[in-house]
């Protein structure tokens, strides 16, 4: 009779974390906490801190320079009696949600087109043209498109010209500021939706779109009953980063119209700058971030809620 | 013992690390202290760029060679204008970096001495008293009641005056001549000489003859000015925009515009290359386009001549002041560095390299060391002083020159009428004074 001994020799060796599940062993609490500290003292340092030194500030009526004054509620009260916020406000929102509109569908028609495109070299071209003036920063974005669109100079003046067509104004007349702005913001940012739009298309399975392709579907079928549900994460995801990124806009219309003519393309952190740094008025400039802060957790929260309703969860 | 660290202490180390930017920057607003005591190191900061740092630094060798003990640092902070520039450096005091000396500008002097930033230099001038006075009577006297009047009230001396900037009409000679204009010279132009000028250019080169624009300096200055209008009163304590005089010098330009010679504003009218290839006959400046006339080989090709007046002659003056910061650590070097700026060796030194604005003593203003080299007529700027105003300058001059620019523009553009757009303007000017 053979007798199977299991001697320690002959056993497999045991690894030390072998050895540390197996006694029910718990790394040190602080080796957790030093890992999340770069990223927590990170927020804690330039995100929360800040956060509840301007909810304290909107309570006082300080100029930077000389000491702050107590004003209880009066900050919050004057947001509802300035008239310039409320047409601030307006005017973000409608950017907002025209960069929103155009991103979304821009970015998701953008990223079909070169998703089709089969020469890996000309999809990586078109790929990096698209995202390319991403990476432009604002202030030469700006330069470049006051070139482009001088009422005078410009290239589009002259194309229009070419077709008879007059030039807007379109930095100096109220009518056209905003929609230069927009066009210009989706220039610039488009590629940063296009790649997330690519991205989610190519998590779409390509079986299921043959599948639906064997059972008859046509190719708009295929696109709204398969690609667009399949793709809805990805949607839902580039409608609330885009929203919330256009509604804290700064930069073109600081370095391109000052926020004029007539307020036309004054966004609300512009207001909120202008008021903290130009007229030094920090504590309504901190009760203003705040409503920007409820504002865009508020929508945030009802995109979430409205997204039960039509993104896929697989 | 154990190593490790409860969940309630590492929240409560977070918590530090969270309310130390708070107390920082409270600490910082309460003292505004910078440097620690006993350093010789002294901090100037102007408006400009970081690649004008080394020029500026270049500019003051004559202070550092005389002060080797002294480190000193020039830091240029670029800002859309002068008045945004003084917000910035209001806004870096408040972070706790506060520089020693500021070259601030007229748009800025309300805002510092109104919050008791800078010091007053009254005992320093009396312990220096015969070269100041050497330096004051060397100086237009025009210039040196301005700058007592809007920049040092009530018998105290908070800044020392420094270089200047007027303006004046840099014109292309060619196009003149191609359109068979004479140029003023030295003498006066009127602004019916003028439009008639600008017909003549228009219909005989195709060139506009200015950029008529909305910087409140260059393009809006003057033509007020030289129409007895301004935008506030000579106390700045009320708006005076909404004035016939002041209509008619916002529709003059309107109407300049809309009769095609001027380029449409709004966009990004690079005056001086369009000058440089003929496309354009004048452009409105102080000192500092030289350099971009020097730059562009266009100085024999270029005369300096007035604006052109209507009711008078009229032009802005914006000069550079010389603040010491209260939270200064050291304040004998900033005193030596502003007394430094005073001298003669240091207005030639400044000179030679060409410098953005005119010197505040007429002996070097008027040198060949300064003119020489420079357009034809560049002795206009420094004479200007002589009838010129200071640029309003309020305390919150940022917003009230942010108010003005915009109606200014949008009446060039058609988006009000003049009347209207500048009665407005009256208002909002009026709720910020």
């Amino acid at each position: 009779m053979t007798t199977l001994t299991t001697s320690a020799s002959t056993r497999r060796p045991v690894r030390r974390g072998d050895q540390n599940v197996a006694r029910g062993y718990r790394p040190p609490a602080w080796l957790g906490y030093a890992f999340i500290s770069p990223a927590m003292i990170f927020f804690l340092v330039f995100i929360a801190g800040p956060f509840v030194v301007a909810i304290a500030l909107a309570f006082f009526k300080w100029d930077l320079l000389t000491p702050a004054q107590p004003a209880g509620l009066s900050n919050f009260a004057r947001l509802f009696t300035d008239p310039l916020l409320g047409r601030t406000l307006l005017t973000t929102f409608a950017f907002a949600l025209a960069s929103v509109f155009t991103h979304v569908i821009g970015g998701l028609l953008l990223a079909l087109a070169v998703n089709r495109v089969a020469n890996r070299a000309v999809s990586y071209f078109a790929r990096a043209s698209v995202f390319f003036p991403f990476l432009i920063s604002w202030a030469a974005v700006a330069l470049l498109w006051k070139y482009v669109l001088d009422p005078s100079f410009g290239y589009i003046a002259f194309y229009l010209g070419q077709l008879g067509i007059p030039s807007p104004q379109w930095f100096t007349d109220p009518a056209w500021s905003l929609p230069a702005i927009i066009g210009i913001d989706f220039w610039h940012t488009i590629g940063y939706t296009f790649i997330i739009m690519l991205a989610g298309l190519q998590t779409v399975p390509n079986e299921l779109i043959e599948a639906a392709k064997t059972d008859g579907a046509s190719n708009r079928q295929v696109f709204f009953n398969v690609t667009i549900p399949l793709m809805s994460p990805t949607i839902f995801f580039a409608t609330v980063i885009t929203f919330i990124g256009a509604f804290q806009i700064f930069d073109p219309m600081q370095i391109i119209t000052q926020g004029g003519p007539d307020n036309s393309t004054m966004s609300i952190v512009m207001y909120l700058y202008q008021t903290g740094i130009q007229a030094f008025d920090i504590g309504y400039a901190s009760a203003i971030a705040l409503l920007v802060f409820v504002i865009i957790m508020g929508v945030t929260a009802l995109q979430f809620w409205g997204s039960r309703k039509w993104v896929y969860e697989q | 013992m154990s190593s490790s660290i409860s969940r309630r202490r590492a929240l409560q180390l977070f918590g530090l690390a969270a309310a130390l930017p708070a107390a920082a920057s409270l600490a910082a607003c309460s003292s505004g202290g910078s440097g620690s005591s006993g350093s010789r190191k002294l901090t100037f900061v102007f408006y400009g760029n970081a690649s004008q740092q080394k020029a500026v630094q270049a500019e003051y060798s004559g202070f550092v060679k005389a002060n080797p003990k002294v480190q000193f640092a020039a830091q240029g902070i670029a800002a859309q204008n002068w008045a945004g520039f003084a917000n910035t450096v209001a806004t870096r005091i408040a972070g706790g970096a506060a520089p020693d000396v500021i070259d601030i500008a007229t748009e800025g002097l309300g805002i510092f001495r109104s919050k008791k930033l800078i010091e007053d230099l009254e005992t320093n001038i009396s312990k220096d008293k015969a070269a100041i006075d050497d330096y004051y009577a060397d100086i237009d006297p025009t210039y040196k009641k301005w700058s007592d009047e809007y920049g040092n009230p009530g018998g105290k001396t908070y800044y020392m005056p420094g270089g200047f900037n007027t303006v004046c009409l840099y014109c292309n000679k060619d196009v003149f001549a191609q359109a068979g204009v004479d140029l003023p010279g030295t003498d006066d132009w009127t602004w019916d000489d003028f439009e008639a000028a600008a017909e003549k250019i228009k219909s005989k080169t195709g060139a506009y003859i200015l950029p008529f624009g909305s910087a409140q300096f260059t393009d809006i200055m003057p033509w007020l000015l030289s129409n007895g209008a301004s935008t506030l009163n000579e106390s700045w304590t009320k708006p005076v925009i909404d004035s016939p005089e002041a209509i008619e010098a916002a529709e003059f330009c309107k109407s300049m515009v809309d009769k095609g010679y001027s380029p449409k504003p709004g966009g990004n009218f690079d005056a001086a290359t369009q000058l440089a290839q003929g496309k354009l006959a004048a452009l409105a400046g102080g000192r500092w386009p030289t350099i971009d006339m020097i730059r562009l080989k266009l100085v024999d090709k270029v005369q300096i001549v007035k604006m052109p007046k209507k009711k008078q002659l009229g032009t802005p003056i914006g000069w550079d002041a010389f603040p010491i910061l209260t939270s200064s650590q050291n304040k004998d070097d900033a005193w030596s560095f502003i007394k430094y700026l005073t001298t003669k060796e240091a207005g030639q030194d400044f000179a030679k390299v060409g410098g953005t604005n005119i010197p505040a003593r007429k002996s070097i203003a008027l040198s060949d060391t300064f003119l020489n080299g420079a357009p034809k007529g560049s002795e206009l700027l420094y004479q200007a002083a002589s009838y010129a105003t200071p640029v309003p300058s309020p305390n919150r001059g940022a917003e009230s020159q942010q108010a003005v620019e915009q109606t200014w523009l949008k009446i060039l553009t058609g988006g009000v009428a003049a009347d209207a757009g500048l009665k407005q303007l009256s208002t909002t000017l009026a709720g910020l004074l």
